[in-house]
């Protein structure tokens, strides 16, 4: 906003502008005893120019923080938590995970899904990617999903039907809720679905790296994206990788880039891991592949493991969500609530 | 870089040769991905990789991949024999559907492979020879019957070897992913079982795919080359074995207890992205792997 547009009288717009001040912004971080030295006007005067300025500044803008902040872009905690509140979560279509998430998966945070094969991670992963298309109406962010495939599990059939699955249960939910209200009815189909998920099928690290390169570009001309699914981050990485330490280097700068994209375009990114023996102190231990230093990178970390016959998933590290585990199970239709209702939610 | 169209991108299917296990496994195995049979000798492994062989040369209309294989096997002798008769079957019961120059035979072109760098050296050689297959319908199905074979006596149990063992794994799973991404091929391997001695595997949460049902004559067992190969299939069956007596279909007998005794076959899905864990019989006959349908068992 310009300052020709503030609501001061004429003689004092014409002072500031004499004086250099042209931007609102450019007002944003003085005191009104400098400013009063610069255009040689009362201090009182000064304040209320500061004053109205201010004020316009928050009105006019997007930007809630304007005179606080002291770096552009920087929020207060109390923002921050206003706007975490009304971000959306991207369900995972299983009650009790979301529960243990805290809603489902988070915007904005970068979070890793980790297991031992045929324990699900692609099922969850291509879970939600089909349920962040989830319309607004129904309580969904109704955004598009990327999927990068480096393994080759994602079947298209199983996406379908997944797909379909999740758009009878907004039918269902439609006819039990809004009897009354026609305007929601749904008109996805699961064709849609499938056309809203941008897939992308890497074959080497070379190819992953310069794909998350690349993604910035590609999410701000596909400014909907509000998932990046990585289905695994660490098959290529696990051959033809002789330096360790350069490997570190390469997965955190794609860690950080990831990061940096969840941020700037509030959406989320699911990252799945392999898991790998460990040994410690002699004995042999299942930890989430890709060392140490990659453990450190992600937000929030899921390790989904077999509990007898029954899949859980367990919120290893998350800087809010309480340590818990959750049984799931990986139905037809997709994740789902696990069968046997006892003993659903263990916390700790 | 650009993303795929998903709706174009329909994942081919290579029939096995029976209506049965094809709805178990929706249609065959799978292009573009690879499948892993799990089993101990004796359980029909190399069979079934034997049949899909002669099936991949169906036309796509009748579930085949109108398309040639490629058979590595690295344990010996190659069942010369044993694929001749099945292709005497599959002759007569497809003669309609099959080009008529020519035995089936042909258009398997078997190697073998004794070390695992030869098998990358040979894997090399894929693309072009792929690329320059005149005459022949071009190949589309690659087996390795069986990759644990490489593997199970070359590398010592300490933690180097085994990490230029896991190396290898993701190498070789990885150039295999890319042909079959590049040239759209299925992929098949073969893999041992080793017996689980633990009395109580899953409490360390070292556990891959549900081991409940990995029970073949009576032991419990699991896949061989462990957790870093496991990460390096798409799909796993599991074919088991279990010696019954015909009268008294509760008892479990392991080993000879002479005529009445009669195998029990069930494949098995462990883990794979398209299809539930699920089950189905099957019987090994002269003409090959059949599946057997539930209600007949009953």
């Amino acid at each position: 906003m310009e300052i020709c547009r503030l609501p001061i009288s004429a003689s004092q717009r014409g002072k500031l502008i004499s004086a250099g001040y042209t931007s609102l912004s450019s007002l944003s971080s003085i005191s009104a005893s400098y400013l009063a030295g610069e255009l040689k006007v009362t201090e009182s005067e000064a304040l209320g120019i500061l004053n109205v300025a201010s004020h316009s500044h928050c009105g006019g803008s997007e930007m809630s923080s304007g005179k606080s902040s002291i770096i552009d872009g920087a929020q207060s905690a109390w923002d921050m938590f206003h706007e975490e509140n009304s971000l959306m979560h991207i369900t995972t279509s299983s009650a009790d995970l979301d529960n243990i998430l805290g809603g489902g998966i988070h915007c904005k945070e970068v979070t890793e899904i980790g297991g031992v094969p045929g324990i699900g991670k692609t099922q969850l992963g291509i879970q939600i990617a089909v349920n962040v298309q989830i319309p607004r109406d129904f309580g969904g962010l109704g955004g598009k999903a990327i999927y990068i495939d480096t393994e080759g599990s994602f079947m298209v059939e199983r996406a379908l039907q997944i797909a379909e699955a999740c758009i009878e249960d907004m039918s269902e939910y439609n006819r039990f809720l809004r009897k009354d209200l026609q305007a929601c009815e749904v008109r996805m189909q699961p064709k849609d679905i499938l056309e809203n998920i941008f897939y992308f099928r890497i074959c080497s690290y070379t190819e992953q790296i310069a794909l998350i390169d690349y993604l910035k570009k590609f999410i701000s001309e596909h400014k909907d994206v509000k998932v990046v699914v990585v289905d695994s981050v660490t098959f290529h990485f696990r051959h033809d990788y002789e330096d360790m330490a350069s490997r570190t280097r390469v997965l955190s700068e794609m860690a950080s880039k990831l990061t940096n994209l969840a941020r700037t375009f509030s959406l989320a990114v699911v990252i799945l891991n392999q898991v790998t023996t460990k040994q410690t102190e002699g004995s042999y231990q299942l930890t989430l592949a890709l060392g140490d230093s990659w453990s450190h990178t992600c937000t929030n970390r899921i390790v989904l493991y077999w509990n007898g016959n029954e899949r859980y998933a367990h919120v290893d590290k998350s800087p809010s969500l309480r340590s818990a585990s959750a049984a799931y199970s990986v139905t037809p239709r997709g994740i789902r609530n696990s069968s046997s209702s006892s003993k659903r939610i263990k916390m700790m | 870089m650009r993303p795929q169209n998903l709706l174009q991108l329909t994942t081919q299917k290579c029939t096995t040769g029976c209506p049965i296990l094809d709805g178990l496994l929706r249609g065959g195995i799978p292009c573009n991905s690879i499948t892993e049979i799990v089993a101990e000798s004796g359980s029909g492994k190399t069979q079934i990789c034997l049949q899909l062989s002669l099936h991949a040369q169906l036309p796509v209309s009748h579930g085949g991949l109108a398309a040639s294989s490629l058979y590595l096997h690295t344990e010996f002798p190659f069942p010369f024999r044993r694929l001749h008769r099945l292709s005497l079957s599959f002759v007569s019961s497809n003669a309609p559907h099959l080009p008529t120059n020519g035995n089936p035979c042909d258009r398997i072109f078997v190697q073998s492979v004794h070390t695992a760098d030869q098998l990358l050296e040979i894997m090399s050689k894929i693309e072009p020879f792929i690329e320059n297959s005149r005459g022949q319908p071009p190949v589309r199905l690659i087996v390795i019957d069986s990759v644990a074979a490489l593997f199970r006596s070359e590398f010592d149990n300490t933690p180097i070897e085994l990490k230029r063992r896991s190396c290898l794994f993701f190498k070789i799973s990885s150039e295999l992913k890319a042909l079959a991404k590049r040239f759209n091929l299925a992929v098949l391997v073969t893999n041992q079982v080793v017996d689980v001695v633990a009395p109580n595997v899953g409490i360390n949460g070292l556990k891959i795919g549900n081991l409940g049902c990995l029970y073949t004559s009576g032991r419990r067992v699991c896949p061989a080359l462990g957790l870093a190969w496991a990460n390096c299939v798409n799909s796993r069956l599991f074919l088991s074995r279990r010696e019954e007596v015909i009268a008294d279909k509760n008892g479990k007998f392991n080993g000879e207890s002479g005529e009445c005794n009669q195998t029990r076959r069930q494949l098995h899905v462990v883990f794979a992205p398209h299809l539930p864990e699920s089950s189905c019989d099957f019987v090994i006959t002269r003409d090959g792997i059949f599946g057997v349908e539930k209600q007949l068992l009953d």
